[in-house]
């Protein structure tokens, strides 16, 4: 597949289409009683600080077996022959899945994300590591991985490549002939707008550089797992996936098919999800068997990989790229071209120029990504696919700023703008879309430059020595703020009988970014009730789509979702409020607000109350009445119950839950399709020993202006927890594999390194509050951009301390010393 | 029945922040029931001789607050209080454990330790899973040290690995709920929360 022409869209019009902010928040609160306020207590806390939370690895059920994969022992190899006699014999051994099994043979693919499907138990494997040939159901996982080692397989060995320079050369051996037969590039993805010729030929000076980025993976403390038990005919399934919806459908095709209401979902916390694992059809094919083995034996299964297993579902940034920019003296460039080779990359269609053309008013850009393939695990969007678009970003601006020794921060604010157009152009779109005209950009640098003391720190590269015989650093990068907004949403909301406490409901994966406790403080605040009585309830499948977290759309999708839920539901308690009074067969019920309109009423604190007369007042608790024979009769999902019996009216007090789904405000929104209001910028001071090329950053300061804050702890807990992730990326994680025999050498929490707590320095957060999001109350995600932009920032810095370019990701020691010539 | 076996054990002990190993080569077991006393409580076990502490207490007891994040002795998910010292419950085998006083998250969790309330107010956690390891580590730490510096907090929790990056919180809560626990020794009763 190629794609040869940048696509020529009308942005304007595509902007005007997508999203119009006077319609979509007609309300904007003026005070908010629990949004933005510091101090809400995030509702999973007790839960996970006692222990008591429970993820999926911790399912047991009785009589429950355990379920491991075979492994290929070669980067790219075939089984023909395998012997599992020994291991269908072994004490405790329940059931042995192969690859020829006639109910797995020729291949039954699981699906998994939309762009990738793979088979449950292949034949071939393709890198050193891969889940292939047999699966196996014991007592425990220990008999299951003693049962693996008896099993004899012949092996026939294929070539194999790592290099993904070398896969792309004329004549090399085929990486993956069963899925690529042609190439090892198995797609080439061409983006951009302008003639980059036009804009090297306009600029005073034009500069080349190469940069690579390592295999770096999300090493999240809860392995891969899933559990498959059948109840009769329905299916009872706990995944460990960050999509649970995405998981059910593809559920709902397996065995030939299984109605959607005879699965019973349930998505427990996730010890962690950074996308990722969620994406690969591989974490289904766990699942899948399970469901298989489960239907032989009779008992629930549980699979799981070993921690090693973790290791080979990658990060999509690793790679190889060539960029040329062209620009004027003052520092305003007039042109970027980028070409990448990516490593096994699913889904290159995020680019890699993407935030530049989004960002800046750089008039002429062009990327064009191939995608290459080589005998490693699976890339897949790891916090986040704008990895590359990141560093971009950073390289650009930063390289440009050393060759005309200027202020990076400096050329940073002369290029904003966005898709090509300066800063005033922007300016006018957020005026015509209802947005506070802020600059973002501006605000952000300037909150950022006075915390880490960037008017007394910066200098000129390499020419500050400390006393302790380090060389001082600092660096700067920025981009925009991302929400994909990527998808709709669905939420069920209701009033709870006997207390009017409220119930949301949603199924979605919790991966702690605590947005389950901003979602009930907009509940709370739009319904008038304190926060403390709200409840989400987002483990067990309710019927909902409920958006999930990945792509940093929670509360941009989700946000309006619950928000408009809870006005409707709001207006409904107050129609009921003032309807006719209910009867039941053993009871009456005096009204509520006799006489008055919906709109005489208000709420607060959970008490309805009149507004001329707020002495006229009724709590939730005791409108919404008791349940049981003794209250009025309702449903507690859908409308209200109407039996027909004698003696009940309607309308009555009823509370029926209420639905309602962010699509219509997302529509024509999809993969960031809409120009980006708000900025982030992030500085970061390190200390660089040049005898051994260690680097230790010794202060990080992130801005973000994400619009508006619901949730502080999330936010912060977002930004500060992204740097430390940012960190790990840029300076030590990477996945090494052997160069002679294609095995990974550290799929291990010891030799690959993640941050400690001693690792970063000191982390200064600061939000900024532009209300420039598309979210509801003009928020704008936060979730991916920190961890995302970060590793980037340690280029410049080192740059700045050393006064030389490392070329590669991460800033390993022996990277530095290699750009200072010393290896 | 009661078998006699040579095992080689290897326990790896958390010990004053930072992490020793002790190899004990071949010590003889003579037994595969153990007795072991967790939270207060007295258990006796049957265990395999490979099994390790973690296995046991997560998957025999059911007490899954004790979690296993790396598996080998790198992150302090697994981390239970011995006797008084906070142990990688992952590279302890079980059958070593006979007659051993154990302290697992619950059994923190059920003391009200203010550990708990610091946690939950200055949101430690994200994702959770790491979370009572940090807690069993931080108790073990207060146990010994009231009054920690931050440098010593530092030094303490680091063999803890958190990949959602909560580890500026921790700092925090643990001297809150050191202060509380100082209040407290002093005959008060808590500051507020
Ligand atoms: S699980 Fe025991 S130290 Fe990591
Ligand atoms: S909170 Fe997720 S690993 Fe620590």
């Amino acid at each position: 597949m190629s794609n040869d022409q940048a696509p020529k869209i009308d942005q304007r019009q595509r902007m005007l289409e997508a999203f119009d902010n006077k319609v979509a928040d007609p309300y904007p609160l003026e005070e908010y009683r629990s949004i933005g306020r510091q101090g809400v207590l995030r509702t999973d806390g007790r839960e996970k600080a006692t222990g008591a939370a429970k993820y999926t690895l911790d399912v047991q059920l009785p009589g429950m077996l355990y379920a491991r994969f075979l492994t290929s022992p070669y980067p790219h190899a075939a089984i023909v022959g395998m012997d599992t006699s020994e291991a269908e014999k072994l004490p405790g051994v329940r059931c042995v899945l192969r690859y020829d099994d006639p109910e797995l043979a020729g291949g039954v693919a699981v699906s998994g994300h939309e762009l990738n499907s793979v088979a449950a138990l292949p034949r071939v494997a393709h890198f050193q590591g891969e889940e292939c040939g047999a699966y196996v159901v014991a007592d425990s996982e220990e008999i299951a991985e003693n049962a693996l080692r008896t099993i004899k397989v012949e092996w026939e060995q294929r070539p194999f490549l790592l290099d993904v320079e070398k896969a792309i050369a004329p004549g090399a051996p085929l990486t993956n002939p069963e899925e690529f037969p042609d190439s090892n590039l198995w797609m080439v993805y061409n983006e951009g707008h302008g003639d980059v010729e036009k804009g090297f030929a306009q600029a005073d000076k034009v500069i080349e550089f190469k940069w690579t980025f390592g295999l770096n993976t999300w090493a999240g403390p809860e392995r891969p797992c899933g559990v498959w038990r059948w109840n009769g005919d329905f299916a009872e399934v706990w995944v460990k996936q960050q999509r649970p919806h995405i998981a059910k459908r593809a559920i709902s095709t397996w065995f030939g098919g299984i109605p959607m209401s005879k699965i019973d979902l349930h998505c427990l916390y996730q010890g962690a999800s950074f996308g990722g694992w969620t994406q690969m059809a591989w974490n289904l094919a766990g699942t899948y068997l399970a469901g298989l083995a489960s239907k032989r034996t009779g008992r629930p299964v549980k699979w799981a990989f070993s921690r090693r297993e973790d290791f080979y579902g990658g990060n999509m940034d690793a790679g190889v790229f060539y960029v040329k920019v062209g620009f004027k003296r003052d520092g305003t460039i007039t042109a970027v071209s980028e070409r990448g080779v990516t490593l096994n990359q699913d889904m290159p269609t995020f680019g890699i120029v993407a935030h530049l053309m989004e960002n800046t008013k750089i008039p002429h850009v062009r990327g064009r990504t191939e995608a290459a393939w080589v005998n490693k695990g699976h890339m897949v969007p790891t916090r986040c696919e704008m990895n590359i678009n990141c560093y971009t970003v950073n390289l650009v601006f930063n390289h440009v700023a050393d060759a005309l020794g200027m202020d990076p921060v400096e050329v940073a604010l002369l290029n904003d703008g966005a898709e090509g157009h300066d800063l005033e152009w922007l300016n006018a779109r957020k005026a015509e879309q209802g947005f506070p005209v802020r600059d973002s950009l501006r605000e952000c640098v300037e909150k950022g430059k006075a915390a880490i003391g960037w008017g007394e720190k910066w200098h000129a590269p390499g020419t500050k020595k400390l006393p302790n015989g380090r060389m001082h650093g600092l660096g700067f990068t920025w981009t925009h703020e991302w929400d994909d907004s990527a998808g709709s949403s669905e939420i069920g909301m209701y009033f709870e009988r006997n207390d009017g406490s409220v119930t949301i409901l949603g199924c979605r994966a919790d991966v702690g970014v605590n947005a389950e406790t901003a979602y009930c403080q907009i509940a709370a605040d739009e319904l008038g009730v304190p926060v403390e009585t709200v409840r989400f309830k987002h483990m067990d499948d309710a019927g909902f789509f409920t958006m999930t977290p990945d792509t940093s759309t929670n509360l941009s999708v989700n946000g309006w979702a619950v928000r408009n839920a809870a006005r409707i539901l709001k207006q409904k308690l107050l129609e009921t409020a003032v309807a006719p009074r209910a009867k039941t067969q053993l009871t009456c019920f005096p009204p509520a607000f006799p006489g008055l309109k919906p709109e005489d009423l208000d709420v607060e604190d959970g008490v309805i109350f009149e507004k001329a007369d707020p002495a006229n007042r009724m709590t939730i608790a005791d409108f919404i009445g008791p349940s049981g024979a003794m209250g009025p009769i309702t449903s507690t999902v859908g409308e209200p119950l109407l039996v027909g019996k004698e003696g009940i009216d309607y309308p009555y007090r009823g509370t029926p839950p209420m639905f309602d789904h962010g699509w219509h405000i997302q529509h024509g929104t999809y993969l960031g399709v809409r120009l980006k209001f708000c900025r982030q910028a992030h500085f970061m001071e390190v200390e660089v020993d040049p005898e051994t090329g260690a680097v230790d950053i010794t202060k990080i300061v992130t801005v973000n202006d994400v619009g508006k804050v619901i949730n502080w702890d999330g936010c912060e807990g977002q930004a500060y927890g992204g740097a430390i992730m940012g960190v790990g990326r840029g300076l030590t994680e990477e996945v090494v594999y052997d160069e002679r025999t294609g095995i990974m050498l550290n799929g291990n929490l010891l030799n690959y390194k993640i941050p400690t707590l001693m690792d970063y320095g000191d982390i200064e957060t600061i939000m900024v509050e532009t209300g420039m999001g598309y979210g509801p109350y003009g928020t704008v995600g936060i979730g991916e951009d920190v961890a995302t932009v970060l590793p980037a920032l340690v280029g410049p810095a080192v740059h700045n301390a050393l006064g030389v370019w490392i070329d590669g990701f991460p800033a390993t020691p022996d990277r530095v010393l290699r750009a200072l010539g010393k290896a | 029945m009661a078998t006699q076996m040579f095992v080689v054990a290897k326990t790896y002990v958390g010990c004053g922040g930072s992490t020793m190993a002790t190899v004990q080569e071949k010590s003889v077991v003579s037994e595969d029931t153990v007795g072991l006393r967790v939270n207060g409580e007295s258990h006796r076990v049957r265990v395999e001789p490979q099994w390790t502490l973690q296995y046991v207490l997560s998957e025999k007891l059911g007490l899954t607050g004790t979690k296993e994040f790396c598996g080998e002795g790198a992150c302090g998910a697994c981390t239970v209080i011995m006797d008084g010292r906070p142990v990688l419950s992952c590279m302890t085998l079980a059958i070593e454990c006979s007659g051993k006083n154990i302290e697992t998250i619950e059994g923190i969790a059920r003391s009200n330790h203010p550990l708990i309330e610091a946690y939950i107010k200055h949101s430690c956690m994200q994702c959770g899973f790491c979370t009572p390891g940090f807690v069993v580590t931080a108790k073990a730490l207060l146990d010994r040290k009231p009054d920690p510096t931050v440098e010593e907090i530092k030094e303490a929790m680091v063999g803890n690995l958190c990949r959602c990056g909560t580890y500026p919180a921790h700092i925090k809560a643990i001297q809150e709920a050191a202060a509380v626990l100082r209040d407290v020794l002093r005959g008060g009763v808590g500051r507020e929360q």
